[in-house]
């Protein structure tokens, strides 16, 4: 252990007075002090600074209207009467629907639009969605989109490519067995989504690309609508290092994006602990929402169990399930 | 049935985490300069915080937990918004060998002015550690920086704090020790 002088003293003292230093280290400070007049006279001054600065940023109080403002929007966010507010956040429905939360994102001027189309080509219209303009209210600002925008472009530019091509395939469709190689839990993924899909033609199953990303998809057509069911695994990696959202985006529910750039997306988006499922269609916003829930919901529950069961297989694997402790751990 | 189950999990949450909000609020200001978007910044923290709170082991430390969380929405936003986080100027400090001694006497308003001066990255770990009272490991936890950083960044921060505060005591001619 480093001798204590007055310069060690010094340099440690902050951590001793945030209760920072091992037993014996702080018996060293503590003997120091004891004979050190200066030094002590140090600790002093410096102690007192700190209660100096912790009044001083007392004095910062958050306002009784925002915290009241906040207590109204996690009754809103519970599902339960909003009776301060009223307005900011729909709750109408109830149970999984309580907690569904919207990112409308505003329609982008035309002149950003034409800017893009410039310097990017087509394809950053997919990936740049305009940003919240000042005009929006504090509610709207509050819906935080989860997904990031690049997969939104991917998603709809998946849809786009893919989906188009089996519009009128007459095969009968079937996920093969293939898509294992993929990840397993998509196996039979057709017959799991089947349930939510009554009333819609499949005309394709399959496991396909856009860009660097790969979706197990499931085509459908309902009244020359093309609908495409999207399967993706998220990024462990970007999810360890906080690129991604690391809430199990779940818990928030459905979350719905509107794409206005060229013909009309809607998009519908679920996360599980490490996948996203997304329907996107042509269809106006609100009937992709409704077929969404219904479409996604058996989905979604299908991977989560099979999410669990692996985790309880590999413990290793439960990345995205983290409690806030094992989080810490990473 | 569902209300009133609802109706209790907030009544919980709100019962545990609603009176941390002066605290995150004050790091909120230190780290958005703005009091709306600080105010808007604590919101969106319990917000996400409720949507996991069913993750949240009780018995663990709630109140780190909730400015990990901050920080995390703060980031995101960052990100969100195109912007990068602004580079430390780790040398700023460095190249300081003196250690100014802690001046005595100084007004309240003279340490937040003080502290107000010192650049971001200083100041929000000088906060929550001698403000908050994080412990080191939940500074670097909630920034998600390297407990090195941390560190480092406090004894830079703490020393630039006292060194603008000497100069204020020099100028007022207050007594300086040594």
């Amino acid at each position: 252990m480093r001798v204590m002088d007055c310069r060690n003293f010094k340099e440690l003292l902050d951590s001793y007075l945030c209760g920072e230093l091992a037993v014996e280290t702080n018996h060293a400070i503590l003997g120091h002090a004891e004979h050190c007049g200066a030094c002590r006279d140090e600790m002093a001054a410096r102690r007192a600074l700190r209660q100096s600065l912790r009044r001083a940023c007392s004095r910062e109080e958050m306002s009784a209207e925002a915290i009241e403002r906040m207590r109204a929007r996690l009754r809103a966010e519970a599902g339960l009467a909003d009776r301060a507010t009223g307005a900011a956040v729909k709750t109408g429905r109830r149970g999984w629907l309580t907690r569904l939360f919207e990112a409308r994102l505003l329609v982008p001027v035309a002149a950003t639009a034409a800017l893009l189309l410039l310097i990017g080509g087509a394809w950053s219209l997919y990936v740049v969605w305009p940003k919240a303009g000042p005009e929006q209210t504090v509610a709207e600002k509050n819906r935080v989109p989860e997904l990031s925008e690049r997969l939104i472009g991917e998603s709809a530019g998946d849809h786009r490519n893919c989906a188009a091509k089996f519009l009128n395939a007459t095969e009968p469709a079937e996920m093969p067995d293939s898509v294992r190689e993929f990840d397993p839990a998509c196996v039979r993924l057709d017959k799991v989504a089947a349930e939510g899909a009554k009333g819609l033609l499949l005309r394709s199953a399959h496991v396909c690309g856009y860009g660097e990303r790969r979706f197990a998809h499931l085509v459908y057509t309902r009244d020359d609508r093309l609908i495409s069911l999207l399967v993706t695994k998220r990024d462990a990696r970007a999810l360890k290092i906080g690129d991604v959202p690391p809430f199990d985006g779940l818990s928030a529910g459905l979350q719905q994006y509107e794409q206005v750039e060229q013909d009309r997306l809607a998009l519908g988006a679920y996360q599980t602990a490490k996948h996203v499922v997304l329907v996107v269609s042509d269809l106006p916003e609100s009937e992709n929402r409704a077929l969404a829930e219904r479409l996604a919901k058996p989905v979604v529950e299908h991977l989560r169990s099979a999410e669990l069961s692996r985790a309880a297989l590999n413990p290793e694997e439960r990345l995205g399930r983290l409690s806030p402790r094992e989080w810490n751990r990473l | 049935m569902e209300q009133s189950n609802s109706q209790q999990r907030l009544e919980a949450f709100e019962a545990e985490a609603v009176g941390y909000a002066g605290q995150l609020f004050r790091v909120a200001l230190r780290v958005c300069r703005d009091r709306e978007k600080a105010e808007d910044l604590v919101q969106e923290t319990y917000l996400q915080a409720w949507r996991s709170f069913h993750r949240f082991e009780l018995g663990t430390n709630l109140r780190a937990w909730l400015f990990k969380i901050l920080f995390n929405v703060h980031y995101s936003r960052l990100r969100r918004e195109r912007l990068n986080l602004t580079p430390v100027e780790e040398t700023i400090a460095e190249t300081i060998a003196y250690d100014p001694p802690a001046p005595q006497r100084l007004t309240d308003e003279e340490v937040l002015a003080a502290l107000e001066r010192l650049p971001r990255d200083f100041q929000i770990p000088v906060v929550l550690s001698d403000v908050e009272e994080l412990s080191y490991r939940e500074i670097a936890e909630a920034m998600q920086i390297p407990i090195g950083t941390v560190m480092s960044r406090l004894h830079r921060g703490r020393k630039l704090l006292r060194m603008e505060l000497a100069n204020y005591a020099r100028e007022a001619g207050y007594k300086i020790a040594n």
